[in-house]
């Protein structure tokens, strides 16, 4: 009884939260928004007896992702307001689409029998744990595929964003350091009123 | 390998010798095709000593090929007797010509390009002899008609070489159209075009027929009919002979190649190949007799009056192809085979000669230009006459061996139309040897009648020229007596194993063996009678064939215009053809056709394709929606009901 | 689980490509420290990548017959499978080679060539995907890296563009795949395909029915059938040309592959129902792809309708839902990964005054200029058109006569009406390079590589119907695990 009150109420807060990230005007509201609506999703997540992946959820998403969405909706310059002419033109295309799209949606729920076996079942383990257990043995193979995918989005990052431009002056401490005073200090002797000639 | 090579290497050849053209290094283009047909040649007779004399039938696979359905076609090489000896004429005639061209066509800039038409024709006619089913036949029959009309329009900025091209390939699709109907209904009937399937039990389709629109009609004859037309196209029989002289338009060499030695026999070579479902079908046979011996003697009457040095040879092939099409029809066919034979030597030597000639006047074609030269050209003139003592009969030349052969079989088939047949043979052979005899007394005797200039250019061809003419006479001269016994006498039935199949009640081959004396002197009587014919007219009393033909006046007209065929056909069929197609032109194509299909599509499409260029703006949220869009409607789909 | 003589041999291939991946990862890296500039290191890098698609091509000749399942059935190879893991060898062995080292458009790092490989081993576990997840993860590893190469022009706005929309759109696509194979997953009880193959034996429910929409739906983005293919032309023509050429040869066999799997072998116990998806998306195709490339003034935008079509086509022997369209399927993939590495061949060459050039209009006079290269369009034209008795009028042949056979008769008709209109525009290339002067002729020397591409594609293409026979029936044998 208790649990089904909480969870139509983080379903419900989720959906709001949802709705409000694409409809308020300001962007930052927007990621406010979001940051809410994962939190009762981790919520959603406690119920199921899933701590492991509602932990996962906060620290991720809210406390990465974000956050991180937060400092490039701030750094970005977008007029939202002239965006959101080009979506009023198709409002009403759109509403009638995305109706269309939920009644079919809610038939096929209703459909819907509950033939999924729970996975892994919980017993006596606990659910880190359980989680554990599977990943590096029966599905290792995803793992390593989830490896493979995270070297290509860091190479892909620096590959895309990492350039050499010339004339840029950078420092580069090795050189610094292995600096010797011959080098660099030239001594030369200056008679008075002569100036020097060559500066280098 | 070695049976792959025979057929491969001169389209090797052809390659070759065709990307040296590009690059103009006639040389290098001359060295691959002429070695590439030479070595085929020389494996061929490796291939006849082990497949002919052998006895051993040899079928080589090269690859899988069509297989849709149950319509199977597998890509093998057949060699047996028949393709053995095909095999031997084909590479043999086609050797001397590559050789022979080296020097005829040194002097044009294209020669490389020649060659390689060249080789590429014997390929093709080696696909066509060595094929195992027929649509691999209809492969390098079309191939060869292709190489022909290549070859035809060699020299391509001469109008009427184009033209002639064109001919030779409309009148033989008329042809082709028969052999694929032909192929088709023997698919129908057999359900295969391979050639062990389609003979293995033809005897049992004797009753079988093809209903067409309500008509019944026996099907082997069917058939046998539709197959011969195209025969009749390739071998320039009467009624769609009309391209075989307009095609002496090409080269010389090519004359002497495909429209004598090998290529207008591909129809007497299909003839026997079928010969398993031709003897069915008794109509069929005569038919082919009547259709062989009237164009024997029509090209013989024509022959007599042409004026063009080619012409005149290319006439005589005609009709030479039509006695051995009576002779298959008579059941024959090794005599048929046998003629074929003799004949691509003894015509090829003729017509190479006959190059010699033209090469010697400054590419002079016209009889009544010529004449007096046969002290200056010692090597052509022997080997005119040795062509044409073989032409025309002479004992123990190779055509008398193989023309005799037919006129006996005739004879012996004891048949009304085989009478018909051996009497208009025999007929013709007076005119062969008449015509032969008018041809060399105008081109090498009495006074010249060229230019002063042309007579002191008058020289003998190299010998690059010459020595290719010397196996081809020794074959004139020699392969009558060589090969008598083994494709028509005693040793026959073991030559030819199963490659021909004669039903045991046609009888004419052993008959012609028991005909009465008189039947087998005739022919040299009447040779014999031809040459002083000839002799009396054209040497004797130079006035009298000017004198007869305005006697004749009329008769001979028809004869000097070829029977009016052309004109004929001009009239009934090319020019209401040219009248109904400008109509279909105007009111079909431009009023229906285009106005609804292309130009009414092509208005739909630049409609259509303005508007999905409108669509894609560049705008990644449009796109988006499109996607979304597209989802929608295929779930409503769904759930509207109609995807149930 | 535990890795057996079985476990190597059978997934050797990706074994291979993963290990030199690590290798080149390194080398990318540290010769980039040295600051050994680049050059080198790119050739290493290049040669390394084209090492390893050749042994992984002969790796796939020790992988056992017959079907296999691994990795806790997550992984499954088949006779099919693999035929289509050459083809993706060969492909992107094309696509790398055709990349000189000095080609510029920010392709000349060796980060491209660790990227395609890494894009090419998503591919290939793609391709053996045998559960939902493990598709799912396959499909994001090969179009990562695609999204990056696609903008790795860095300095062209319109290639950061490209790329830019390709990542938001396939985040879309990749959206509703998830949202279908939850469906799935919830209808059926499993991600596994046999299990939900035999959860279906029955019938499908509605909420398969929707899982399976929204699933093929994303599986249509990657091989960009109408109207999930809004990305392709602006991505063909932003990215730079190397990255054009792997996406026009390569990525979409490993995804018509991943929907022959989906379709034969998780739904196929509802062929009724996936059918229709799949004739809607092909008839969509083929009219959005021929129509849409007439109006095209680049290259790169035209060839990418000119996909959009092929797509169409092969859809419509997928759409067959018989052994024979399968079949028809592999024939077409055949040809077109040959027909698009030769046509890649031939643009890769068009430089005018050492850059290169894309718009359709600088063909012109190619004939003159350029003979062989200009016979070499032609050729690869034509039988893109479907004219026999070249390549392409044999896929399009065998995948017209199993739709008839499968009464589909209007989506034959439709078919072939699509060619017809489709031929105006490659006639069109071939116009203009035989019948058009040009001001300024194209520069002399295509490299050595695009040379060879093309004798191989190009002979390939011409001499493909002396093969036919052979493959079709070999097609027809490894389709034959599904049914």
């Amino acid at each position: 009884m208790l649990s089904s009150v909480f969870f139509y109420l983080f379903a419900g807060i989720c959906c709001l939260a949802g709705l409000m990230v694409v409809s308020s005007r300001n962007p930052v509201h927007s990621v406010l928004f979001l940051i809410l609506a994962f939190f009762n999703a981790a919520g959603l997540f406690i119920l199921l007896n899933a701590e492991f992946l509602a932990m996962l959820l906060v620290v991720v998403y809210v406390g990465a992702v974000a956050v991180l969405f937060l400092f490039v909706v701030m750094m970005l310059d977008i007029n939202y307001s002239e965006l959101r002419e080009g979506f009023q033109k198709y409002r009403s295309l759109g509403l009638l689409i995305g109706a269309v799209l939920l009644v079919e949606l809610f038939a096929t729920f209703f459909e819907y029998s509950g033939n999924v076996k729970s996975l892994p079942s919980p017993g006596a383990v606990h659910n880190t744990k359980a989680l554990g257990q599977v990943i590096y043995t029966d599905y290792i193979y995803l793992f390593q595929l989830a490896g493979l995918i995270l070297l290509v989005a860091m190479i892909g990052a620096i590959a895309l964003t990492l350039r050499k431009r010339s004339g840029v002056r950078k420092q580069v401490i090795a050189d610094q350091n292995s600096r010797t005073r011959a080098e660099t200090v030239k001594l030369a002797k200056v008679e008075t009123g002569a100036g020097v000639k060559e500066a280098s | 390998m070695f049976y792959q090579a025979i057929v491969f290497l001169p389209l090797l050849g052809a390659i070759a010798a065709g990307l040296f053209s590009l690059r103009q290094q006639n040389s290098a283009a001359i060295a691959v095709s002429v070695s590439g047909v030479v070595i085929s040649f020389i494996l061929s007779l490796f291939a006849f000593a082990h497949v002919a004399m052998g006895g051993n039938t040899e079928i080589v696979s090269v690859a899988r090929w069509i297989n849709s359905g149950t319509f199977e076609a597998n890509w093998q090489l057949r060699f047996d007797t028949l393709t053995a000896v095909m095999l031997i004429v084909v590479t043999g005639v086609s050797s001397c010509v590559h050789i022979y061209s080296v020097g005829y066509m040194h002097h044009d800039k294209a020669i490389a390009r020649f060659m390689a038409y060249l080789s590429l024709f014997t390929f093709a006619m080696l696909m066509l002899v060595t094929a195992d089913n027929l649509v691999q036949l209809f492969f390098g029959w079309e191939g060869v008609g292709v190489a022909s009309y290549l070859l035809i329009g060699f020299w391509y900025h001469k109008e009427s070489a184009h033209t002639a091209a064109m001919k030779a390939f409309v009148v033989n699709r008329v042809g082709d159209f028969g052999f694929v109907l032909g192929i088709l209904a023997i698919f129908t009937l057999t359900g295969s075009v391979s050639f062990d399937a389609i003979f293995a039990d033809t005897a049992s389709y004797q009753n079988a027929v093809i209903t067409f629109s309500g008509i019944s009609l026996p099907a082997l004859e069917v058939v046998s009919i539709l197959l011969f037309i195209g025969a009749m196209g390739k071998s320039a029989q009467l009624g769609l002979h009309t391209w075989l002289p307009d095609a002496m338009e090409g080269p010389t060499p090519v004359s002497a190649l495909i429209h004598a030695a090998t290529m207008v026999t591909a129809g007497v070579f299909l003839v026997c190949r079928m010969s398993p479902i031709i003897e069915y079908a008794p109509i069929a046979l005569d038919v082919i007799t009547i259709v062989g011996a009237s164009t024997a003697i029509f090209a013989a009457t024509v022959g007599m009056t042409q004026f063009d040095i080619k012409r005149v040879i290319a006439y005589s092939t005609c009709s030479q192809l039509g006695y051995m099409f009576f002779a298959a029809g008579v059941s024959a066919y090794p005599a048929a085979m046998f003629h074929l034979t003799t004949h691509a030597f003894f015509k090829a030597l003729l017509f190479l000669g006959a190059g010699s000639v033209i090469h010697a006047l400054s590419d002079e074609q016209d009889l009544r230009n010529m004449g007096g030269i046969w002290r200056k050209v010692p090597v052509t003139y022997t080997m005119m006459w040795v062509g044409s003592l073989a032409l025309a009969g002479f004992p123990f030349f190779a055509g008398f061996y193989s023309k005799d052969m037919i006129l006996e079989a005739a004879y012996g088939a004891h048949t009304g139309v085989g009478m018909i047949a051996f009497w208009l043979g025999c007929a013709a052979a007076l005119l062969t040897a008449f015509y032969s005899w008018r041809l060399l007394i105008l081109a090498f005797h009495g006074q010249p009648r060229a230019s002063a200039e042309v007579m002191s250019h008058v020289h003998e061809s190299p010998n690059v020229m010459t020595l290719p003419l010397i196996p081809l006479a020794l074959g004139a001269i020699f392969a009558g007596w060589a090969g008598y016994e083994l494709f028509v006498g005693h040793d026959m039935a073991a030559f030819w194993g199963d490659s021909i199949f004669i039903l045991p009640s046609h009888t004419a081959m052993e008959a012609a063996h028991h005909v009465p004396l008189w039947v087998k002197l005739l022919p040299i009587v009447l040779a014999t009678s031809g040459v002083l014919g000839a002799y009396i007219a054209y040497v004797k009393m130079p006035h009298l064939p000017a004198k007869i033909a305005s006697a004749c006046g009329g008769f001979y007209d028809f004869l000097f215009n070829k029977w009016y065929f052309d004109e004929l056909y001009d009239r009934i069929f090319v020019r209401p053809a040219v009248l109904f197609g400008g109509w279909l032109w105007r009111r079909g194509d431009k009023g229906t056709i285009d106005y609804f299909g292309p130009d009414g599509l092509s208005a739909l499409v630049g409609r259509l394709s303005s508007r999905l260029v409108h669509i894609q703006t560049g705008y990644v949220y449009h796109y988006a929606f499109a996607m979304m869009i597209g989802v929608v409607v295929l779930l409503s789909w769904y759930f509207s009901g109609f995807g149930r | 689980m535990e890795f057996s003589q079985i476990t190597i041999s059978a997934a050797l291939p990706e074994f291979i490509l993963i290990s030199l991946a690590l290798v080149m990862v390194l080398i990318a890296a540290f010769a980039k420290q040295t600051e050994t500039d680049g050059e080198g290191s790119i050739k290493l890098v290049r040669t390394l990548s084209l090492l390893g698609y050749f042994a992984a091509f002969l790796a796939l000749f020790s992988v056992p017959d017959g079907r296999i399942v691994l990795f806790n059935e997550l992984f499954a190879v088949n006779d099919l499978v693999i035929y289509m893991k050459g083809l993706i060898l060969v492909g992107a062995f094309f696509a790398s080679w055709l990349v000189s080292e000095q080609w510029g458009e920010g392709v000349d790092r060796p980060e491209f060539h660790l990227l395609v490989l890494m894009a090419v081993i998503g591919m290939l576990l793609m391709v053996s995907a045998n559960n939902l997840i493990s598709l799912y993860m396959a499909l994001e590893l090969q179009s990562l890296p695609l999204y990056v190469v696609a903008a790795m022009r860095t300095s062209s706005l319109k290639s950061s563009e490209a790329g830019l929309k390709y990542f938001l759109l396939g985040a879309l696509s990749s959206g509703l795949l998830l949202y279908g194979a939850s469906l799935v997953y919830g209808f059926s009880g499993s991600t596994n395909f046999e299990a939900i193959a035999s959860s279906l034996s029955g019938g499908a429910s509605v909420g398969m029915i929707v899982g399976m929409v929204f699933l093929l739906s994303g599986l249509a983005f990657k091989i960009s059938a109408a109207p999930f293919h809004m990305w392709t032309p602006d991505v063909y023509e932003g990215a730079p040309t190397p990255v054009t050429a792997l996406f026009a040869i390569v990525p979409k066999v490993a995804g018509m592959t991943l929907l022959m799997n989906v379709t034969y072998s998780a739904f196929g116990n509802i062929t009724d129902q996936w059918m229709q998806i799949l004739i809607a998306l092909s008839v969509a195709s083929m009219i959005v792809g021929a129509t849409g490339a007439i109006m095209q003034q680049n290259i790169k935008r035209m060839l990418a309708y000119s996909s959009i079509a092929h797509m169409g086509y092969a859809l419509a022997g997928l759409a067959a839902g018989t052994s024979e369209g399968a079949s028809a399927v592999v024939i077409y993939m055949t040809t077109y990964v040959f027909m698009g590495a030769a046509a890649f061949g031939v643009i890769m060459t068009m430089r005018r005054e050492g850059t290169p050039v894309e718009k359709i209009s600088d063909l012109a006079g190619l004939s003159a200029s350029h003979p062989l290269l200009a016979a070499a369009m032609m050729v690869v034209m034509f039988s893109m058109a479907g004219i026999p008795p070249l390549a392409g009028f044999f896929g399009k042949w065998y995948v017209f006569l199993a739709a008839v056979n499968a009464g589909l008769i209007p989506l034959a008709v439709i078919g072939v009406l699509t060619s017809v209109i489709g031929a105006f525009y490659y006639l069109r290339i071939i116009r203009l390079m035989y019948f058009e002067d040009s001001d300024a002729p194209l520069d002399d020397g295509a490299s050595h590589q695009n040379r060879m591409i093309l004798i191989i594609s190009v002979g390939f293409i011409l001499l493909f119907f002396f093969g036919i026979g052979t493959l079709s029936q070999e097609a027809v044998s490894i389709v034959s695990v599904y049914f």
